[in-house]
């Protein structure tokens, strides 16, 4: 997984540029006669293709490695990256949720009602729901399953009181679990909402 | 596909003119038998000016391309009775006697010219029955590209005999943690499980690699910035544009046969719809909506349908809906938790993914929901994410078993699999480029 890399990248470049110069080959006949006299055999037996030419041409490699370095924006990128990989506690728990359900149980809307009291005397504070899944199923619908997680968390806050404005999700889907485990009881603590305090 | 019908019909025409079968004169492998006779091959040494190495270098690339499909049987080199020379290439014929002898039904022998920095490299097929020649080209390059078009050879010779082309070459892109790194990156590897490289290096989360239909780019789900948004990254040059920011999550689903729009699933108010964005322009068109989670749209390959997920009936399955059209209809069958829809080059199946007995299985179906079958399965881990070859003959998955995972490749009747990068890395959302 962490192979060295650059030349293989360099290679592609040349791959993917000789694929498209095929495009534009033109055939050629090689000029052995034994190989035309042969070829014309085969076709006749019905087998496709005289002998032929696909050129496969150089192109420059210094442009494709020039675009693989880090810019600014990139540098900045991956400051984001690390700050989104990384799980910042929280002061409140974590609302946890039923498998491939993002309906509130009771336990999740007594920790509802602590943020919103906290909110009544933060009123400045701004929070971020995170929606999580469990491992199980596909990554994609994990995702639009974390989100609607968040978002029906976010709306109960917003029916106890708190501004919509101070509150806002993002979902994980299934690919920041807080248990690593593979059984229900890790599963049942990764399926939750995760308040960020801003 | 062309040439499979004219043989078919020459055939016919044999048949019927009351020639035996057996005299029919072109080698000829029938892939659609399983279990068949497998094409007895020998790939002789190369006869090579410079780098001794490709003497052998590039047969063994184009032997285990071979051996990948399991249509062929390779006669080890070590039984080769005839040397190749340069005068086979300029009018020597070989001595196919002494091919036959060893069991060989086909030869391919190749000669590399080097010359600077440039190789030109000749390669042909010959049929050692009849002593013709099958396939014979001549490609130029740098020593740099002899691994592609070693591969080209092979998917001319695959070509050659089936009438479908192989499949050499061809990349699989995937997600996986990098080895020590947190998040997701995307990865690229060939279908032979050679050259592996990153694509993206931002130690953030970067999910489900989608090719565009001319396998330049890929799409792709971010939260390089914190915010999740889809882009699209030109492979060879590493150019990269965002194509969808609104709304929360969201995933790249796949893009119309002609290139011109990326089918997307996105949330919007916790709700996920899937909608078609222009990849030139970025115009928005909404195409599956209701309070149900809507997820991973594939296209079908003349465009005109789309196969989804959708939880509207109380769990996620799979369901099929003409682009535009008002028809919803739903494929997968039982009250279980089916997803991912891949559909199939020619259009005729689906592959997805369902729970069955607690774990993850891979199926296909027809279109309209009939015709169901397994394909991979375990009874102690899960098979996920399926995604068809450009040839339509191979799915390649991934497999998560307790912190393990690997991605396979496996032909459609499920009879023959290899493993095509496994690890601990959490390798998953395998995506095959489109053919070359």
């Amino acid at each position: 997984m962490n192979r060295a890399f650059p030349w293989k990248r360099a290679a592609l470049a040349l791959f993917l540029a000789a694929v498209v110069s095929v495009g534009c080959a033109k055939k050629q006949t090689v000029r052995s006669e034994n190989a035309g006299a042969a070829s014309r055999e085969s076709q006749q037996a019905g087998a496709p293709g005289a002998i032929g030419e696909a050129p496969v041409r150089e192109t420059p490699v210094t442009e494709a490695l020039k675009a693989a370095e880090p810019t600014q924006t990139a540098r900045a990128a991956e400051a984001a990256g690390v700050a989104v990989t990384e799980e910042k506690p929280s002061v409140f728990e974590d609302v946890h949720f039923d498998f491939d359900k993002a309906a509130l149980r009771d336990d999740g809307r007594k920790i509802c009602q602590t943020v919103a009291d906290y909110m009544k005397t933060h009123p400045r504070a701004k929070i971020l729901i995170e929606g999580h899944c469990d491992e199980r199923g596909t990554a994609e619908y994990n995702l639009a399953l974390g989100e609607r997680r968040a978002t029906v968390v976010m709306n109960y806050l917003v029916s106890l009181g708190v501004p919509r404005a101070a509150l806002s999700t993002v979902s994980f889907g299934k690919e920041r679990p807080l248990d690593p485990g593979h059984n229900e009881e890790a599963w049942a603590k990764n399926r939750r909402a995760h308040f960020v305090v801003k | 596909m062309r040439r499979s019908i004219r043989m078919a019909a020459a055939a016919a025409l044999l048949l019927l003119s009351g020639f035996p079968s057996a005299a029919f004169p072109v080698l000829y492998i029938d892939i659609n038998s399983p279990g068949g006779k497998r094409m007895p091959i020998a790939v002789a040494n190369f006869v090579v000016s410079g780098d001794s190495a490709l003497s052998r270098g590039i047969p063994k690339i184009i032997e285990n391309d071979l051996l990948l499909t399991d249509l062929f049987e390779i006669i080890p080199q070590s039984a080769h009775l005839e040397a190749v020379t340069a005068a086979h290439f300029s009018g020597t014929p070989l001595s196919f006697p002494a091919w036959k002898v060893i069991g060989a039904e086909a030869v391919v022998i190749g000669k590399v010219e080097t010359k600077g920095d440039r190789l030109s490299i000749e390669m042909r097929l010959y049929d050692a029955t009849q002593g013709t020649l099958m396939v014979g080209k001549r490609y130029e390059g740098t020593a740099r590209q002899v691994r592609s078009i070693a591969h080209r050879f092979a998917n001319e010779i695959v070509y050659a005999f089936t009438g479908v082309r192989g499949v050499f070459g061809t990349e699989i892109a995937f997600t996986a943690r990098p080895g020590k790194g947190r998040g997701k990156e995307i990865y690229v590897v060939g279908m032979d499980g050679q050259e592996m490289r990153k694509v993206t290096d931002n130690r953030s989360y970067n999910l489900f690699p989608r090719w565009s239909p001319d396998g330049q780019w890929l799409a792709y789900t971010s939260y390089r910035t914190g915010v999740p948004a889809i882009y699209l990254r030109n492979v060879a040059s590493g150019a990269e544009k965002v194509l969808v920011r609104f709304g929360g999550a969201k995933s790249p689903g796949g893009f119309s046969p002609d290139g011109e729009w990326l089918y997307v699933s996105v949330s919007v108010d916790g709700n996920s719809d899937i909608y078609r964005v222009r990849v030139v322009g970025g115009t928005v068109e909404k195409v599956v909506t209701g309070w149900g989670l809507d997820v991973s749209p594939s296209p079908s390959p003349d465009g005109r349908r789309i196969a989804f997920v959708s939880d509207r009936g109380g769990s996620p399955q799979i369901y099929v809906k003409t682009v535009g059209g008002a028809d919803e209809t739903r494929i997968s069958q039982g009250s279980g938790y089916a997803t991912s829809p891949s559909w199939a080059p020619a259009g005729d199946r689906i592959a997805y993914t369902a729970r069955s007995g607690g774990h993850f299985a891979i199926y296909t179906v027809a279109p309209d929901g009939s015709g169901r079958q397994m394909v991979a399965s375990a009874p102690d881990g899960d098979c996920e994410d399926p995604s068809f070859s450009p040839d339509g003959r191979y799915l390649v998955y991934s497999f998560r078993k307790r912190g393990y995972s690997d991605l396979q490749i496996i032909s459609l009747d499920g009879r023959r699999e290899r493993t095509l990068i496994s690890g601990h890395n959490d390798e998953g959302s395998p995506a095959w480029s489109p053919g070359r």
